[in-house]
Parts: C-alpha cells; sequence; structure tokens
C-alpha cells in the first residue's frame, strides 16, 4: 500500500504531472468532437450521393469521386493517413497539429460513417420511398421527410459504434507530435520509468469516456424507439 | 358511367432487360369508371398500373392524363402524381409518423393546405374510414385491415382525379377484407375513377364497370362484369376462372 501510494504521487503529483494526461485529455475530447462533426457531415453527403446515384442514375461523377475517397481511406491504414496529412498535404501551412489531427480523423471518419448511413437508406423499405413519390412528394422531400428519418434510426447503433472506434483510434495522435491523452500518459512514463500507474489511468479515462458515449448512444436509441410500438 | 376520357393509354411496352412484361397495351379509362384487372400472377398487372403514375416509366408508348402526355420528355411528374392517389399491397404507411402525419404530410409540404386546413380533413378522412380514434396512433400498432383503411385516406388527403389500386387485399387476414372492400365500394358509389388491380373477383363482378384480363403483357379481354364473367370468349381467361372461381 505504502508503495503505491509512493507510486501515485511520483507519477501525477510530483511537478503536477497530472496535468499532461489532463491535458491529453482535453486534446482527445477537442479532436474527437470535432472528428465526429466531420465524419457526420462527409459521411451523410457521401451517402446521399451514392444512394441518389443508386436510385436515380443521376451524378455519376460525384459518385465515382466519393467511390475513389472510400477505397483510398478504408483501404489504407489510419496512421498512414495522418501522417501523410501532417508530413505532406499539410507540410507547407502553418496549421495548429489539432487541427491536423480533427481533420485527418475527421476524413477517415467520414468514409465509414458514409458506408454505415448508407446501408441504413437501402434497408428502409422501397415501398416507403414509392408511397412518398406517389403522393407527390419529389426525391429530396421523400428522402427528407421519409427515407433519412428511419435510415437514421436504423444506423444508431453502428454509428455509436464508429465514434467510439474513433475516439481510441486518436490515440496515435501522439505520432505527430500531438499530446493527447495517451501521448500524456506517455510523457509521465518517460520521466518516472513506471509503466503501471500512467497507462492505467490513460486506460480507465478512455474505459469511461466510451462507457458515457455508449450511455449517451443508449438513451438516444430509446428516445427514438418508444413512438413506435 | 362514361364520362370524359381521363386516362389514355396508347401502345404501351415495358422491358425489364430482354424480358417484355407489358407488349403494347391501349386503353382508355373515362371519368368515374372502376376498372378492375384481374390476371395471373407475374402478367403484367401491377406492372401496367404502376405505370400509369410513372412508377415504373414505360419503355415505349404513352401515357395521356388529362389531355396531358406524362411520358413525355420534360413533364413534371410530381405534379401529375399529385391527382393520381394510389394505394400499394403492402400499405407504406410511413413508419417514423403518426396517422395524423401519415396523411397531412404531402398536401402540408406541397403547399396544397396549412397545417390547420390538413388536420381538419384528415380527421374527417379518419371518419370517413371508420377509424377516428387513430390520428395519434403510429402504423406498428395497427392491424392490416386498420393500415390499408389509413392508406386510402392518406391517398385521398390530396383529392386525386383517380385512384390506383394495387392488390389491396392481397396482403390481409382474410377477416380484414371485407372492411378495406366496404370502403373501395363507398368510394365507387361517390363516384371516384378508380382502377384496381384484384384477385376479389367478387369485388370485380359487383362494383367494377368494366373488367380487364392482362396476361403475357397484353389485354387479352375486356369488357363489362357480366359478360367477363358469364361469357369469356378467351381461352386463358376461360381457364383462369374456372380456377379462381
Amino acid at each position: 500500500m505504502q508503495a503505491f501510494i509512493e507510486d501515485f504521487r511520483l507519477n501525477f503529483i510530483e511537478d503536477g504531472r497530472y496535468k499532461y494526461i489532463l491535458q491529453g485529455l482535453g486534446n482527445t475530447l477537442i479532436i474527437s468532437l470535432l472528428a465526429v462533426l466531420v465524419g457526420i457531415a462527409i459521411g451523410f453527403l457521401v451517402a446521399i450521393i451514392r444512394s441518389n446515384h443508386d436510385k436515380t442514375g443521376h451524378m455519376k461523377v460525384a459518385n465515382a469521386l466519393c467511390k475513389i475517397y472510400l477505397t483510398v481511406v478504408r483501404g489504407t491504414p489510419t496512421m498512414i493517413q495522418l501522417l501523410i496529412i501532417y508530413y505532406v498535404i499539410f507540410a507547407t501551412v502553418n496549421v495548429p497539429k489539432i487541427v491536423v489531427a480533427f481533420v485527418a480523423f475527421g476524413l477517415n471518419s467520414g468514409a465509414y460513417v458514409a458506408e454505415i448511413v448508407r446501408s441504413g437508406i437501402m434497408a428502409v423499405d422501397q415501398g416507403q420511398f414509392e408511397a412518398g413519390r406517389s403522393l407527390g412528394l419529389n426525391y429530396k422531400q421523400t428522402m427528407r421527410y421519409i427515407v433519412m428519418p428511419q435510415a437514421f434510426k436504423n444506423v444508431l447503433p453502428a454509428l455509436g459504434n464508429e465514434f467510439i472506434v474513433l475516439l481510441k483510434e486518436t490515440s496515435i495522435s501522439g505520432y505527430i507530435g500531438l499530446t493527447d491523452l495517451t501521448h500524456g500518459g506517455d510523457i509521465i512514463r518517460g520521466i518516472t520509468y513506471s509503466p503501471l500507474l500512467p497507462l492505467l489511468a490513460v486506460a480507465i479515462i478512455y474505459l469511461i469516456l466510451v462507457m458515457g458515449l455508449s450511455y449517451c448512444m443508449g438513451r438516444l436509441e430509446r428516445r427514438l424507439r418508444t413512438n413506435e410500438r | 358511367m362514361n364520362g370524359d376520357t381521363l386516362i389514355e393509354v396508347r401502345d404501351l411496352h415495358k422491358y425489364y432487360g430482354k424480358h417484355e412484361v407489358l407488349r403494347g397495351i391501349d386503353t382508355q379509362i373515362c371519368q368515374g369508371e372502376v376498372v378492375a384487372i384481374i390476371g395471373p400472377s407475374g402478367c403484367g398487372k401491377s406492372t401496367f398500373l404502376r405505370s400509369l403514375n410513372l412508377l415504373e416509366p414505360p419503355t415505349k408508348g404513352q401515357v395521356i392524363f388529362e389531355g396531358n402526355d406524362i411520358t413525355a420528355p420534360g413533364t413534371d411528374v410530381d405534379k401529375i402524381r399529385q391527382k393520381i392517389g394510389m394505394v400499394f399491397q403492402q400499405f407504406n404507411l410511413f413508419a417514423n409518423m403518426n396517422i395524423r402525419d401519415n396523411i397531412t404530410l404531402a398536401p402540408v409540404k406541397l403547399g396544397i393546405m396549412t397545417k390547420e386546413q390538413a388536420e381538419k380533413r384528415a380527421l374527417e378522412l379518419l371518419e370517413r374510414v371508420g377509424l377516428p380514434d387513430k390520428a395519434e396512433a403510429y402504423p406498428a400498432m395497427l392491424s392490416g385491415g386498420q393500415k390499408q383503411r389509413i392508406a386510402i385516406a392518406r391517398a385521398l388527403a390530396m383529392n386525386p382525379d383517380v385512384m390506383l389500386f394495387d392488390e389491396p387485399t392481397s396482403a390481409l387476414d382474410p377477416e380484414m377484407v371485407g372492411e378495406v372492400l366496404g370502403i373501395m365500394k363507398e368510394l365507387a358509389r361517390d363516384g371516384m375513377t378508380m382502377v384496381v388491380v384484384t384477385h376479389e373477383m367478387g369485388f370485380a363482378r359487383e362494383v367494377a364497370s368494366r373488367v380487364m384480363f392482362i396476361n403475357e403483357g397484353l389485354i387479352q379481354e375486356e369488357n363489362t362484369p357480366q359478360e367477363f364473367f358469364e361469357h369469356p370468349k378467351n381461352a386463358r381467361l376461360q381457364e383462369f376462372l374456372s380456377k379462381v372461381l
């Protein structure tokens, strides 16, 4: 017990080392939140373009571009994408690392969100779409009022899963020298040469974040389901 | 019975890939007529019905609705569909909204009625189909027969000039068929122009002003119900009727 207290003091209290963790946690939260927003924006856009193409045959060029984007993003490791965006694409412009990170993770997540949302759109019965069109609603109105609300409900669990993956994936931000939660723990470990507590603390914080996220998604899911039966 | 021509179909063809589902259909549907379409499965009945509001765009031929060729390029199909109500075999009520919103969505979003007018109309229509207490219910809470009655009310909310029914009772439990047919009979009595794809021979005989036998992508016989059922001329129709009657 004495040893544990000593270890705790060394890793977190001395020289205010807990601040590395706090700073890292802040960055992780900012990156994740902004990346989720970027990912949702890109994902829904791509999904709408792709399903519009599948249903109507329009938007051939946009659909082809989306397919290239999906193939490249899903076919290469996230870390390589992060490094390319940092060292190649943003090499000559002075952009804060945190911007690089959320752009990279957002671009990455968007590809997965796109396919999740597209699967949700396809899962909505074709009859719902036809009923909307038969009343005289146009394609956009039918998608907006009838198909998308149902698709969104369908994909919530998968979307929640994607957000969890994204949150944990930000732990590679250290590779571009950004102090996220994982990197914050690493800094302490580098100073104290005591791996157990910093790693444990980092793991527990991730776990709490993910549990909180799951809880929120679960509540949202239930709220959307209650009016159905 | 024979008012002005409402829909005229000229040499309608529909291909799915190489397969020709409709092989040249010509007919006219007049104001106030109730046309029942019968025929074996997969013969093109539903495809024909669905091409009347261009849910299935024809490969060749013309559909002329109220004097306008709606198959011509540049036609505002959405505008035309506002005047053509459709009821589906699978009801297709919007699962994400309650019954009132199902009925008011199109008239409100298309700017035909204000929200208040549409809601008042929805209640009238619910009264008419015998479900005045279901405005707040969701589709998943209703029986098949109730869903189909709501679907009819939803189509009527647009004040269409014609109603298309695509096997409206085929997905229902037998004991619910009557309630839906009852409402359709009332509609017919009120003078609504109706085109009904159906397997309900009793309904065709009793309510229709004309019965059409579609087989292998062609209208092989059409006549008044009396003649159609008593004295069928086409050999395939005779065989078909002997099996279903």
